[in-house]
């Protein structure tokens, strides 16, 4: 086939030295921006942007693409070692990553984590690779009603199938709505809830907010515990044990396609899949009230779904030219600044790169792996730090990257005012994810209902003449129709108690 | 630190230069604020002449990236930086005119906040449709707009952006009316054209010229009074009948009222220089983004026509909502 040869001829290019060292010195830059919170990786790889002149095209793409999945990884290590997510995606991996910290099974989150996400990454990449351009057509006929359709189901899933308690996840979730209405109208553009400061207009920084939420929160309540150590635990055995490999190998499976379908359509985000991958693993498990208490299945699933849907989300920026997310739009202007225009065109015009950039994410996911296994003992080891340093640190940390997100002091105050809210909701027993997924999926939602409602002029009968968008839409009514009539299938799952 | 070190640097030039006309403008780092994220299209070109200006002021040019509020937080701050010549306003129009025309945005500078020194980029307005639209041509479209008001679907890259009013122009001049939706950004509205789901896109001329080379898309007009370097065979709107039909996206660099005329000479014939560099004009093209310098009082009547443009299309959009 003649892709196969293609991609043989870029994995000769791709292996050259030099384009190595590109992938290796991406991969580095890429998990130090992912540790760092607020650094995600869009504005990282957009500072990193100017570095990228000075090389020839094929180098700096190369590069750019590593740090952009080296970030999705580095994003997963603070998440379990301090319950700060470096990045967005990582959320999910606080949940159940920081439980395994605190019992001291920090090195197999994180192994598990590197290992999913290699898995997730290639296997994302040779799908990518097989169906790239058909699949990337396909998904043009998810248009605003199918999106909402998505973003609705998605976040019934989660109330549905998250949460211990229906009607906390669901005040929960009508509270993550209410803060994602802050901002522009989405369509007539006028301001809501913004008090007059045109800080609000974009609304409420994501990254702020989960940063204060987790991190702050969390400081919070160790300090209210007095806690003098984090763990006390055996840190040497990093490597996970046969029980949860097995526990983790349907997991990694699972997210991998969720990881992958979802990164195909525009404009999902990372965080969606990694909720679907980790609220699927939780349903399908034999013991879900693991789930929170230190579940390797839920960093497993995360993690690689996380990864799964970085690679995937190339194929409509490759197949296409569209951006799916915020971070593939710097990466396509970058791209742009070299001389190189994604798109179908691309395919033909310049073959040889792109199925050498294609090559080098293989390249990029081994590197990856063989970067942060050897690590994860030493991050482990950090948590060796006395409390009172390590507190302060975090602070220090969380702080800087509020702050580093849009230079402004203002990121800062958000994210400390919703780390007292995080430490409120925690001490009253309320689930914290629903309110995130609800902040970021509710102005996708608004959106794609709104422009929907734009084509139709105003008639909601455009979602009976979409079978696809009317199917996404009754999943939530099945599923919560079915909690009201059998509430034992769902009843109490024991979640996240801090203690 | 950079005090010490610019005046040495400034006395080795003076020394150079000899001891009567020492260069006074610029003695330290300028900074040019982008109201809009880095690595988007207006940044792109906000780099490529920063880096080539750096050349000709011999002091570093720092682009400084402050998005947010569809450009208004990096105006707000631009407007407010002191008038000294070393903090530029990288200026989208028309997006800064309708920030000022919408009285629900609140903004804090109106339109003499800035003087406008030297214009950059130039990119067209454009419609394009899938390659197998039934619309062959502009014509086409009026035709098929007049038969069914209000059923063909046309989309923006967002309320009041150039592709909006250009619409609103398209209703007055053709006496049609469009089903308007608005997307975010370019991406959307190349997937929701080509996905069949929108029947037309308002959008401009440098981000998807490539595409309508190849074929992918077909272009069926641009709102210039020239046809685009980058699609010759695309008819102005000006050949096709509809000469009043005048709608882009162009960014320049101005300072902040008050900012000395001297310095304000000397940024004008720096920064012309910078952009006559040919690797400038080089860059600027690779990246689909259409040279248009204009200096003086040519860009002064540019930025005051087009905002008495914008207030007319910005009040109608504001009736409609």
């Amino acid at each position: 086939m003649d892709a196969v040869q293609h991609l043989m001829a870029g994995l000769g290019a791709a292996m050259s030295p030099g384009n190595l060292m590109f992938a290796f010195a991406g991969c580095m830059l890429g998990t130090l921006i992912g540790l760092l919170p607020g650094l995600g990786p869009a504005a990282g790889t957009a500072i990193l942007i100017p570095l990228t002149f000075s090389l020839d095209a094929t180098g700096a793409i190369i590069m750019l693409c590593a740090i952009y999945y080296g970030a999705m990884y580095g994003g997963t290590i603070t998440s379990v070692l301090i319950n700060v997510p470096g990045e967005a995606a990582s959320v999910i991996t606080c949940i159940d990553g920081y439980a395994m910290a605190r019992q001291g099974r920090a090195g197999s989150a994180l192994a598990i984590a590197a290992i999913g996400s290699f898995v997730g990454g290639t296997a994302a990449t040779i799908a990518l690779v097989v169906v790239a351009i058909p699949l990337a057509t396909l998904a043009l006929k998810f248009g605003p009603a199918e999106f909402f359709g998505l973003m609705v189901a998605g976040l019934c899933l989660v109330i549905g199938l998250a949460g211990k308690n229906l009607m906390a996840a669901l005040l929960m979730t009508v509270l993550g709505l209410l803060l994602a209405m802050i901002g522009l109208d989405p369509v007539r553009g006028a301001p809501r809830f913004t008090f007059g400061l045109p800080e609000l207009y974009d609304g409420i920084g994501f990254v702020p907010v989960v940063m204060g939420l987790f991190g702050i929160g969390e400081l919070l309540l160790a300090a209210e515990r007095r806690e003098t150590r984090m763990i006390e635990a055996d840190l040497k055995k990093w490597n996970p044990t046969k029980e949860e490999w097995r526990a983790s190998a349907g997991a990694i499976g699972r997210g991998t396609v969720i990881g992958f379908v979802l990164g195909l359509i525009p404009g999902v985000g990372a965080i969606v899949p990694t909720f679907m991958a980790y609220v699927l693993e939780k349903r399908v498990s034999k013991t879900p009230e693991r789930f929170g208490n230190g579940a390797i299945e839920g960093v497993a699933s995360a993690e690689t779904a996380n990864n799964a849907y970085a690679n995937a989300s190339m194929v409509p920026l490759l197949a296409l030219g569209v951006p799916s997310s915020p971070t593939i739009a710097v990466l396509m202007g970058a791209f742009i600044v070299n001389g190189i225009t994604p798109g179908p065109f691309l395919f033909t015009e310049r073959p040889e790169l792109v199925w050498t950039v294609i090559a080098s994410f293989f390249v990029g996911n081994v590197i990856l792996l063989i970067l942060n296994l050897p690590l994860v003992g030493l991050w482990a080891k950090l948590l060796r730090i006395p409390f009172s340093y390590m507190c302060t640190g975090v602070l220090i940390f969380c702080v800087i990257g509020a702050y580093g997100l849009k230079q402004s002091l203002f990121d800062v105050w958000i994210m400390l005012g919703f780390g007292v809210l995080g430490y409120l909701l925690r001490k009253l027993d309320l689930p914290l994810a629903p309110a995130i997924l609800a902040l970021i999926l509710g102005p996708m939602m608004e959106r794609s209902l709104r422009t929907t409602l734009e084509i139709s002029a105003g008639s909601f009968a455009i979602f009976l003449d979409r079978p696809l968008a009317l199917a996404l839409l009754t999943i939530p009514v099945i599923v919560l129709g079915f909690m009201l009539l059998k509430p034992r299938a769902f009843a109490p799952v024991r979640q996240a108690d801090a203690e | 630190m950079l005090n010490r070190r610019t005046l040495i640097a400034a006395t080795g030039a003076a020394a150079l230069a000899g001891p009567a006309h020492a260069q006074t403008f610029p003695r330290k780092a300028i900074q040019m604020i982008v109201a809009f994220p880095a690595g988007g299209s207006t940044d792109i070109g906000a780099r490529i002449v920063a880096a080539s200006a750096e050349k000709v002021f011999g002091q570093p040019v720092v682009v400084v990236n402050k998005a947010g509020a569809g450009g208004q937080l990096g105006f707000t701050e631009a407007a407010r930086a002191r008038p000294d010549g070393y903090t530029l306003a990288f200026l989208n129009l028309p997006g800064i005119n309708t920030i000022i025309l919408d009285p629900e945005r609140k903004a804090v500078f109106g339109i003499d906040a800035f003087i406008p020194v030297i214009n950059q980029v130039l990119d067209p307005g454009l419609v394009w449709v899938r390659a197998d639209s039934p619309y062959k041509t502009f014509a086409d479209l009026i035709e098929g707009a007049k038969k069914n008001p209000g059923k063909v679907s046309a989309c923006t890259t967002g309320i009041l952006s150039d592709d909006h009013l250009a619409i609103l122009m398209t209703h007055e001049a053709a006496k049609v009316e469009f089903r308007i939706v608005h997307f975010d950004g370019g991406a959307q509205q190349i997937t929701g054209v080509m996905g069949g789901h929108v029947d037309v896109a308002f959008d401009n001329v440098g981000g998807v010229f490539k595409r309508i080379r190849s074929g992918e898309l077909r272009g069926l007009v641009v709102f210039d009074n020239e046809r685009s370097k980058f699609l010759p065979d695309v008819p102005t709107a000006k050949e096709l009948g509809y000469p009043t039909i005048i709608s882009s996206s162009t960014r320049g660099i101005g300072v902040q009222k008050g900012t000395p005329p001297d310095v304000i000479q000397a940024l004008e014939a720096g920064l012309l220089k910078a952009m006559q560099n040919p690797d400038h004009i080089h860059k600027l093209e690779e990246a689909g983004l259409g040279f248009k310098p204009m200096v003086g009082a040519e860009y002064a009547k540019y930025y005051a026509d087009l905002h008495a443009q914008a207030a007319k299309y910005t009040e109608w959009a504001l009736k409609m909502r």
